[in-house]
């Protein structure tokens, strides 16, 4: 119960902070715009085979951007504002602090979805036809838990180690690509589709498309699993990550630097 | 027997830290060089030292935020190493400075997200910090952003922060720097107040008239180890042999105060240059003798005023640190 109120009062707070800072609104709102309107401008003269990845790419992108750069990010935000010391001297693990945090973006991520929608829709006289609701629901809830574990698992290793975070944001164009946020990973070289196998989102954003009708395949339930199987591997890693967090800091009294 | 709210045996720590660019290189430097002290439950104990002294590094080591990397900490009999989720329940801390607060956020928003991260009951979180807003003086605004507090109020609410869990320890580190005469004495007095409350304070400070006025006992730390231990007057009485002679004169050229340094009966000579004179300070061993001495020695120099009086802890501090 104590843990619990720990998480939603990180949640409560990291929503407080969000709502009062400018970037945010880039987060949700423009950048997925700027991405929906690429995706439609590419992908719509193809039909509708591929109008569900012009419609939810740019959501995807935005919501993965959301849960990395925020959720995976947010140790290493506590150190630049100070408050990181304090929260390791509490008597509270700070993993639950950021289970709280990310829920919080995760959360709020999903408002990335709507530009998309909406411009897809006004500007482009496209929308989603073909939905099966549950095997939808169902993999969107996947795809969440898969970027849940990712970002768990990458908080501790951009506290770790400065020079990660901007190593992913190098990549991070490419991560669109082999998770297939806008196009399918089958249209990818086969070893870049080795690559995307390792990748949890990837399997769950697979199942997502294959839910708007976007694919011929519907392995789901094999697809939810490798996912989930995925995204528990990252899980346990980034719990030893913040072990070691725990450890190297109490080593090197590095809580206080940025 | 209860046992001591802190004791610390032989207590080292060293940094490996890392030089150069292109050419990395590993240099290890000890900020605690075998520290021993043990304080009583109800002691409002005060850590002096230089910057770089160490001052702390003791404070992260007594808080669990940093491991020793020999020696023993014990912490109300817990050890600092091997049981730091049972001390940081017990205990409370408070670092100098603006920073660890969210500033975007109320004064109340921290409280309550810190109780929460304190584990403290939702019922009784919400009295303390109701108590605590009372007096600490942040009642009426605590509904405030804290980036729109004073330097005093931020301060005021990390120290309400800090008394959060009502802990058996609370550990400040330099929570007077910055503020105002009027904003510092009121902490201190707050502070006082704690002690006599039986809480233990542990506090870090550079303002030796703020240890010497509320402190039961302090230590010099020098370079990573404890070269005085006692009572203010204690400390005091070191140097009660010495005195102190003061001048103020305008410009007194360097190879003056060099001939005053070498003077066998001058101990140190610290130089304080104002904007139209200088103000010396020399610790020495007859200082009747240095005033007379010092009517040739600054001859042609316009010298304002010549006083002699005893040492005070500040004085005792300055010879612990520098001789």
């Amino acid at each position: 119960m104590k843990y619990l109120r720990v998480m939603l009062r990180a949640f409560e707070m990291s929503m407080k902070m969000r709502v009062i800072n400018a970037f945010w609104y880039l987060s949700w709102l423009v950048f997925p715009l700027i991405f929906s309107v690429l995706g439609l401008i590419l992908l719509s003269p193809a039909g509708s085979s591929r109008s569900a990845y012009a419609i939810l790419g740019g959501g995807l992108i935005a919501y993965w951007g959301m849960a990395y750069l925020e959720g995976g990010n947010n140790i290493q935000d506590e150190r630049w504002s100070g408050t990181l010391e304090q929260l390791m001297g509490c008597p509270t693990p700070i993993a639950f602090v950021v289970i709280g945090k990310l829920a919080s973006s995760l959360a709020v991520g999903i408002l990335a979805f709507l530009p998309g929608i909406a411009l897809a829709y006004f500007g482009f006289h496209q929308s989603l036809h073909h939905i099966d609701p549950i095997p939808f629901a169902v993999s969107f809830a996947v795809l969440t838990f898969s970027f849940f574990c990712t970002a768990m698992a990458l908080a501790p290793v951009y506290t770790l180690w400065r020079w990660a975070f901007a190593l992913t944001n190098g990549f991070e164009i490419g991560l669109y690509v082999i998770c297939g946020f806008m196009f399918p990973i089958a249209q990818l070289p086969g070893w870049l589709q080795v690559m995307a196998s390792a990748l949890a989102p990837s399997w769950a954003t697979r199942s997502l498309y294959a839910a708007t009708g976007q694919s011929n395949g519907r392995d789901y339930l094999l697809w939810w699993a490798v996912s989930i199987a995925l995204s528990c591997a990252y899980l346990f890693c980034g719990w030893l990550g913040f072990r070691l967090v725990d450890v190297r800091a109490r080593v090197s009294g590095q809580l206080a630097l940025a | 027997m209860r046992t001591s709210a802190i004791q610390a045996e032989d207590l080292r720590k060293t940094y490996i830290t890392t030089r150069g660019v292109f050419r990395r290189e590993h240099v290890e430097r000890a900020a605690l060089q075998g520290v021993d002290l043990e304080i009583a439950r109800g002691e409002l104990f005060g850590l002096l030292g230089p910057n770089g002294a160490g001052k702390t590094t003791i404070v992260k080591i007594f808080t669990t935020l940093l491991l020793p990397t020999s020696g023993a900490a014990r912490i109300l009999g817990l050890d600092v190493v091997k049981d730091p989720w049972a001390i940081r329940k017990r205990i409370g801390f408070v670092f100098g400075g603006e920073r660890g607060l969210y500033w975007r956020l109320s004064g109340l928003d921290n409280l309550r997200y810190f109780a929460d991260l304190y584990q403290i009951p939702p019922d009784v979180s919400r009295r303390r910090i109701a108590e605590l807003l009372e007096i600490l003086d942040l009642k009426g605004r605590e509904k405030d952003k804290v980036e729109g507090y004073s330097r005093g109020m931020k301060q005021r609410l990390h120290l309400a922060r800090g008394l959060l869990n009502a802990p058996e320890i609370l550990f400040l580190d330099e929570p007077t720097i910055g503020l105002d005469p009027v904003g510092a004495r009121e902490l201190r007095v707050l502070v006082r107040k704690l002690a006599s409350e039986g809480t233990t304070v542990f506090l870090t400070t550079h303002y030796m008239q703020e240890a010497d006025e509320i402190c039961d006992r302090i230590a010099v730390i020098k370079k990573g180890e404890i070269v005085a231990l006692g009572t203010p007057g204690s400390i005091k009485t070191r140097v009660e042999e010495q005195g102190v002679v003061e001048f103020e004169a305008e410009g007194v050229p360097d190879e003056r105060i060099r001939a005053l340094r070498a003077l066998e009966a001058v101990t140190t000579v610290i130089v304080d240059d104002r904007e139209l004179s200088q103000v010396v300070t020399i610790h020495c061993s007859r200082p009747g003798e240095i005033a007379a001495i010092l009517a040739t020695l600054l001859d042609g120099i316009a010298v304002r005023k010549v006083s002699v009086r005893e040492p005070t802890l500040e004085d005792a501090y300055v010879l612990l640190v520098s001789g």
